[in-house]
């Protein structure tokens, strides 16, 4: 694939999304996109398969040629068969009933006879490791299954290129690791692959890394090389790897591609440690989860199930005492959400019972849970619906009936805090998803809980807006408000929680400190939650780091 | 929660030919258009219908929608009840005078004929379609409007689009669940007020399904949607003896009811 001064300018915007991009792909080579959101990333996948500018409307500039072929003059549709496309919305992408039939849809599609899709169907499940499901319904499989499926279905096409569009943004660790497990082996097989992401670990494995900085190419080249130039990688809004920039922090001159290596390399360079390395952390002082007086929330040996479904919350008892900074984890349909739900009064216990403050949850009503304990859903765009920022978050306060100087006040407040004040006349609609995120913060801060829930807060962020919004929640903790986050990313677990919650099949299964957490080798790997890489690289030492900053100080001390 | 009405087995119902499941839901809609009496309505299409939820284990699907049932059925007769007017009286009951001028409400032997045909009928087309989407897969559904001349295009929208409602409504329950933790009472005020209190929910249905849609449309075409006008089917659909078999059995059924209304059988009896 040959990619020459592409230019694109969305109709209506004052600059363009993509700016004389030009690089070339060869056969069986993978290419990792990586960048800020808004950088190009999307468009210039889009441009890939002809979605821009078919479908977007704009101003549209270069070439594209696969195997010497141009698209210019293709509908999208015609480009499937060459260049196959799996998006980050897994639940937009199936359109069948069964498993089987969904990887028949694009050959159905480009009029392929039926004997030629029979002997295609299996092969692509069995590179996906999806044998067996021919006959299940795929809204019934987990996130990870759904987008392994997505892939099957363009795999069975047989194209030149496939593009993945942040086909992991939306799974949980389990789903993560299936996914980018088949992409290794994918490459393995010598297909030619575009992969679009945010995490720099993942794609160490590529040949190449091209950085897109508004719309323009910032870098290009092997990740040994890009994933160098940490400073330039945070200017473009990309985590620099953990491992590499602690080497880097260390004065050690190397891209290490695992944990390994980076040991290696530390020992080569501080010799001294060679002593440490191989140890054992000394086991912690565990930190039973505080128990003084009466908790902020009580939740005492609470069940649940879902009408004529299987027990998804089991017994689970847990306190959080106020201004505590929590962390539940688990995986998907382990009972989070479910527990966090409860929690609000969205759903009432089987059997147990909730308390906020000492309260009966049950005897609250909606309104005063509200003022107690605030929920910031997922996806922001669930409650965003006003014409103006201002209103959106004016908009709670105004339903508890305070007098309108009251409701400016604690506007005014609510939008600094989250650093929205300067958007007031906005529409919520045009603003970025980092942004929607934040206004969806401060349309329940305005209510001045006590207790704020995120469920997912960094989901789709890139990693300047989840820095910014992880800055956020912990400067609302320093001033006393209690966090709870539900999250699947191992760092933000490491740097911002101070105790842990694991959740399986609706059971709490760990209930303690992070460094603690951290050292559960065996509850972390059957949960498919691993620890960050730098807290890893840590223990090789005999100690327990949870930061890349803490890492290297320590190894300084040491030498 | 499932979201799909469909449910999976082998009865001959579900392996029947998707142009003659097709077929069959005109067949019940027609047949249960042109009769009002209530007995016609029961014997034989209703008891057909309860066989066929039986055979296909369709139970589960009632029973999600049996608020539904119970509501349509009730109101709808008890509508009909109030409103059809003809026939000799069994209780006359007086509203109010308004200077000569008295308006009351009789109840008659016909109105609660009439009123329960109306309640039976509608049960019964809703019946239908909960029996047609628990035996039918989307595909099928497509196929057979295909089969019956509508374009791909359309027949292809018409049938994702009954996968799309459920994601909606999924979407639409998260957001009430939001809107409502921030304080916000979806049941004050009158019931023109408690309309227009589902402002801060239909907003963000709306843009959902609007990002969805557009999701979903290039999804579509990335698969090659609109590559032919006459995509091939993967999954092979054979005629069997069952598909001749019902196929006689569905023309029976609607010139049956065809004839219940020309002879006057299934209406409710002559006006007294």
């Amino acid at each position: 694939m040959s990619v020459q001064g592409v230019t694109f300018t969305y109709h209506g915007a004052d600059r363009p999304a993509l700016r004389g991009v030009s690089f070339a792909q060869n056969a069986g080579e993978m290419i990792g996109v990586m960048g800020a959101s808004g950088a190009g990333k999307s468009t210039l996948a889009k441009c890939l398969n002809r979605i821009v500018p078919e479908f977007e409307d704009g101003d549209f500039h270069g070439a594209i040629r696969i195997a010497g072929e141009s698209l210019e003059v293709l509908r999208v549709c015609d480009v499937a068969p060459k260049v196959g496309m799996v998006f980050q919305d897994f639940e937009s992408q199936l359109f069948s009933t069964n498993v089987a039939h969904e990887v028949a849809f694009a050959m159905e599609q480009v009029g392929m006879d039926r004997a030629e899709m029979d002997r295609r169907i299996l092969p692509a499940l069995e590179a996906v490791g999806l044998r067996g499901f021919e006959h299940r319904d795929p809204m019934s499989l987990s996130g990870g299954e759904k987008q392994r499926l997505a892939i099957a279905s363009v795999l069975a096409l047989r194209p030149s290129v496939i593009v993945l569009d942040e086909p992991t943004t939306d799974l949980d660790p389990e789903g993560r690791a299936e996914v980018f497990e088949l992409i290794k082996r994918l490459r393995g097989q010598g297909l030619s692959l575009i992969v679009i992401e945010h995490e720099s670990e993942e794609l160490r494995a590529a040949d190449r890394i091209v950085v897109l900085r508004e719309g323009e190419i910032a870098a290009d080249g092997p990740p040994s090389e890009v994933f160098a130039r940490t400073e330039l990688l945070t200017a473009c809004g990309v985590r620099p790897p953990g491992l590499g920039h602690a080497l880097e922090l260390l004065g050690i001159e190397a891209q290490p591609k695992s944990v390994d290596q980076a040991q290696d390399e530390i020992v080569r360079a501080y010799p001294r440690l060679a002593r440490t390395a191989g140890g054992k952390v000394a086991d912690s002082q565990p930190q039973p989860p505080s128990s003084r007086g009466q908790p902020f929330i009580g939740i005492e040996n609470v069940s649940y199930s879902y009408a004529g479904g299987p027990r998804v919350l089991d017994s689970i008892d847990l306190k959080v005492e106020a201004g505590e900074f929590l962390a539940i984890v688990g995986q998907n349909g382990s009972g989070k959400t479910t527990l966090a739900k409860h929690i609000v009064g969205l759903l009432q216990p089987a059997t147990g019972r909730v308390t906020i403050d000492g309260k009966d949850r049950a005897q609250m009503r909606p309104a005063e849970t509200a003022r107690e304990v605030a929920y910031v859903f997922q996806n922001p765009d669930h409650q965003i619906f006003a014409a103006t920022v201002e209103e959106e978050v004016a908009f709670g306060p105004r339903n508890f009936g305070l007098p309108d100087d009251e409701i400016r006040r604690r506007c005014d407040e609510a939008l600094e805090a989250v650093g929205l004040q300067n958007e007031r006349q906005s529409d919520p609609f045009l603003l970025s998803k980092g942004e929607r995120q934040r206004l969806a913060v401060a349309s329940v801060l305005v209510l001045r809980p006590r207790m704020l829930i995120l469920d997912e807060p960094t989901t789709g962020l890139d990693h300047r807006e989840q820095l910014r919004m992880m800055a956020l929640v912990r400067d609302l903790n320093r001033s006393g408000i209690a966090i709870v986050i539900i999250t699947h990313t191992p760092w933000l677990v490491a740097e911002y929680a101070r105790r842990v919650v694991l959740m399986r099949k609706g059971a709490k299964i760990f209930d303690g400190g992070v460094r603690e957490f951290f050292m559960q080798d065996e509850l972390l790997r059957s949960s498919s939650f691993r620890a960050p890489e730098i807290t890893e690289l840590s223990r090789r030492f005999g100690t327990l780091a949870l930061t890349t900053d803490e890492f290297v100080a320590w190894v300084k001390g040491r030498a | 929660m499932p979201i799909y009405l469909y449910i999976d087995r082998g009865t001959f119902v579900h392996r029947l030919h998707p142009t003659v499941k097709v077929f069959s839901l005109f067949v019940m809609f027609w047949s249960v258009y042109w009769v009002d009496n209530p007995i016609a309505l029961l014997v034989p299409i209703g008891l057909i219908m309860l066989w066929i939820a039986q055979l296909t284990d369709s139970w589960p699907n009632f029973y999600r929608l049996r608020w539904l049932f119970v509501i349509l059925i009730f109101t709808t007769t008890l509508m009909w009840m109030v409103f059809y007017q003809r026939g000799t009286p069994i209780f006359t009951l007086t509203l109010f005078h308004f200077g000569a001028h008295t308006v009351a409400i009789k109840v008659t032997r016909l109105s609660i004929k009439f009123g329960l045909g109306r309640g039976i009928k509608l049960a019964e087309l809703l019946a239908a379609s909960v029996l047609f989407l628990s035996t039918t897969k989307i595909e099928e559904f497509t196929y057979g409007l295909q089969r019956m001349r509508v374009p791909y295009r359309v027949s292809f929208a018409i049938s994702l689009s009954f996968r799309l409602v459920p994601l909606f409504i999924d979407s639409a329950v998260t957001i009430v669940d939001a809107q409502r933790l921030r304080g916000y009472d979806f049941n004050q005020g009158g019931p023109l007020e408690r309309v227009r209190r589902y402002v801060p929910v239909v907003i963000p249905v709306f843009m959902g399904a609007l990002r969805k849609a557009n999701n979903m449309a290039m999804a579509l075409e990335a698969r090659g949607f609109g590559f032919s006008h006459e995509p091939t089917t993967f999954i092979e659909y054979p005629v069997t003896v069952a598909d001749v078999i019902a196929f006689a059995f569905l023309i029976g059924l609607g010139t049956l009811y065809f004839m219940l209304y020309w002879t006057g059988l299934g209406g409710i009896g002559p006006l007294k």
